[in-house]
């Protein structure tokens, strides 16, 4: 080590205009800053790392009852786009009627929640703690919460509509092939629009006072100053906010298992769901549940790349783009 | 173009006041300048006139016009603002087209005047750019023209200088005075800057505490400040003010210094001290402070402070008693600090002012005096 170091000292500088060191000089000329991260590196490879190459180890083998490992190959992968019973095209339509529709109905009530909350009224910090109770409360006892509300039979929510005359009888809702999906998305906005209202409001108190003064001046309404100024000002915001949750969406797991585990009839199962299904529940498939996890972890380092691309763009100090 | 006036605006923050009771009268084409140190009340007084924050008593008119209670995009005003408020999406072209998309014009005609006013403000070849790629005094250009493109009733400015660096601040200053004698707008201007508001305003509207002092042209506010507060405010370096007592005497009489100094005062000047409680105010700018190498009779002794030669003239600091005064000179005069000087004061432009009161004891009938030929300095 000691050699080393001495060479490491000794060793002339590289001379402008030749090869620049490779990257493992580097790596031994800067070994202190690589030692001040390494015990970060370390974790990630402990908790990250190793899933991820065991996963797509595992993808390729199938794992018999008595816990034998047997190569397949590429087998599992073509069982996922063809096989009824993983059933990938009808789920991948779920996930992404889940996402997209959870997505816009949150955004869309977060914004506006943020723009109520923006204008100044007696009791508005009140009103801004019960609205951000959704987003704090825990996943399962919402999920639990919920499902009984909801419940076919002796739910709240049907109850009250018979009782108040409203309905003749209980709206079937998780329990329905057609309604389960709605229902479970507005589950969800409720869940998450507290979000979304945050990040706005937070966004809505950096718009410039002076730009809004000029456009009043200039002869905007309140609606003109919103599209003119407001708007462009939180664009930034709004993109990052609604890509955030997007992603999160499509990892969603908790509220849909605990509240229909993917039914009735997978009508309301999600990509991950449906993993944990094959993975766990049953006769376990591992390997077919890890061929299906690297395929979604393909598409999301495609999205992460845009979330990226979006959170750094028209920012030069960043470079990205 | 219309004429402007406030009458009794008053504007209250819980229990401060902001503006107390401020009347003036800007006439039809005349540049006013709203001037004062921070927090005096100028920009909330300029807001109130915008509409943009709620007057709490008075009237605001324009023309013949109460426009109290209008909303600021019905009075028919445009505002210049100090950070320039570029719609930082929108290019040049959109900026200036903004206000007249807003009231609904028609595409050619906004076209039309948007391609007018930049080439009134030679920012044509700029249209296609965004706010953030102008340098500072092409942004300010391009806020002038988002004001002028509207032809409003009035131009309502807020400090539109102050964030230029000082050099491109005295060119555009001059293209602001020149582009108000051409269109002969009615403009009220704020600044803090004493300089901006005399060298470019047809009159000047001195404020402090939310009270207005005064008002009248560069001139009056020069020669006759009514109180210590304009005369120390208006002018620059700032006229000299010291506290003296008077004493009577045959033929005149003095004023003393706590220190001790004494130094004459005319027949006329002995009236107007005589008026006072006892104490006044002493106040002479530096121009009219005369210095001697030796004793005189009607002199008084002083010290050499500093000298600071700017070129044009020479500023002389003084020591009187414990007090430090300037004086200028003529541009060669050299003195070592702690020389011996005796200085005197021109009785003709000798300000008193009532040492309990701080109000100007002015000249009886002194109004002629006001035509008297002065050193504008600085400038």
């Amino acid at each position: 080590m000691a050699l080393a170091d001495s060479r490491a000292l000794i060793a002339p500088k590289p001379r402008p205009g030749r090869r620049p060191p490779g990257l493992f000089a580097t790596i031994v000329r800067r070994r202190t800053d690589y030692l001040y991260v390494l015990p970060a590196i370390l974790v990630m490879l402990v908790v990250i790392g190793y899933p991820l190459v065991s996963t797509v180890f595992l993808s390729f083998f199938e794992i018999t009852s008595s816990g034998e490992r047997v190569a397949t190959g590429v087998d599992n992968y073509q069982r996922i786009l063809t096989d009824r019973r993983v059933n990938f095209w009808k789920i991948t339509g779920n996930t992404l009627y889940w996402t997209v529709g959870s997505t816009f109905f949150a955004t869309v009530l977060g914004f506006g929640a943020a723009l109520v909350l923006h204008r100044r009224f007696p009791g508005r910090g009140v009103v801004r703690a019960i609205l951000l109770i959704p987003w704090v409360i825990s996943h399962v006892a919402a999920a639990y919460v919920w499902r009984w509300i909801l419940h076919s039979d002796y739910g709240l929510l049907g109850g009250s509509l018979v009782a108040w005359g409203a309905l003749d009888q209980t709206p079937v809702l998780l329990d329905s092939k057609a309604n389960v999906m709605p229902t479970l998305i507005a589950v969800n906005v409720w869940k998450e629009f507290p979000f979304v209202m945050i990040m706005l409001t937070a966004g809505l108190q950096t718009v410039p006072e002076g730009l809004l003064r000029a456009a009043r001046i200039d002869g905007a309404n309140i609606w003109n100053q919103f599209r003119h100024v407001t708007l462009p000002h939180l664009k930034g915001v709004v993109l990052i906010t609604t890509l955030l949750l997007f992603v999160t969406n499509l990892n969603s797991f908790t509220l849909v298992w605990l509240m229909t585990g993917g039914g009735p009839a997978n009508a309301s199962a999600l990509w991950i769901t449906q993993i944990y299904k094959l993975a766990f529940v049953g006769s376990p498939q591992r390997g077919l549940a890890s061929a299906f996890s690297v395929i979604l972890f393909l598409i999301m380092l495609g999205l992460g790349y845009f979330y990226v691309r979006a959170l750094t763009r028209g920012n030069p100090d960043q470079g990205a783009a | 173009m219309a004429g402007m006036s406030l009458r009794e605006v008053y504007k209250t923050y819980d229990d401060v006041v902001a503006v107390d009771r401020v009347s003036l009268e800007v006439e039809d084409g005349e540049f006013v300048a709203l001037v004062g140190p921070s927090g005096c009340g100028k920009t909330t007084t300029l807001n109130l006139v915008a509409g943009l924050i709620e007057l709490t008593d008075g009237d605001i008119l324009l023309g013949d016009r109460a426009i109290n209670d209008l909303d600021p995009k019905d009075r028919d005003l445009a505002m210049v603002f100090q950070n320039y408020a570029l719609y930082p999406n929108k290019n040049v072209f959109d900026n200036l087209a903004f206000p007249l998309k807003m009231r609904g014009m028609k595409k050619g005609e906004i076209d039309a005047r948007v391609r007018k006013t930049a080439d009134i403000l030679s920012i044509g070849p700029l249209l296609d750019r965004k706010p953030r790629q102008l340098s500072g005094g092409q942004q300010q250009r391009v806020a002038l023209g988002r004001a002028l493109v509207r032809n409003p009733k009035a131009f309502l400015m807020d400090e539109p200088l102050s964030n230029l660096d000082a050099k491109l601040r005295v060119q555009m200053r001059a293209e602001l005075k020149r582009f108000h004698q051409e269109l002969r707008a009615t403009v009220l201007y704020v600044t803090h800057d004493q300089m901006e508001a005399v060298t470019m305003a047809d009159k000047i509207a001195v404020m402090s505490g939310g009270v207005l002092q005064q008002y009248g042209t560069p001139d009056e506010i020069y020669e006759r400040p009514v109180n210590t507060f304009v005369a120390g405010f208006i002018g620059s370096p700032a006229m000299n003010l010291t506290r003296a007592a008077y004493v009577a005497a045959d033929g005149g009489g003095f004023v003393r210094g706590s220190e001790g100094w004494e130094h004459p005062l005319s027949a006329v000047n002995a009236e107007r001290a005589g008026r006072s409680s006892g104490e006044v105010v002493v106040g002479i700018r530096h121009s009219q402070v005369r210095i001697y190498r030796e004793a005189r009779p009607g002199t008084v002794a002083a010290q050499v402070y500093t000298v600071e030669p700017t070129g044009d003239l020479t500023y002389v600091h003084f020591r009187l008693g414990g007090q430090l005064l300037v004086a200028s000179e003529d541009a060669d005069f050299r003195a070592a600090p702690d020389d011996p000087i005796w200085v005197e004061f021109d009785q003709d432009h000798l300000h008193l002012f009532d040492a309990t009161t701080e109000q100007a004891l002015f000249r009886i009938g002194a109004a002629a005096a006001n035509g008297t030929e002065r050193a504008r300095e600085g400038a």
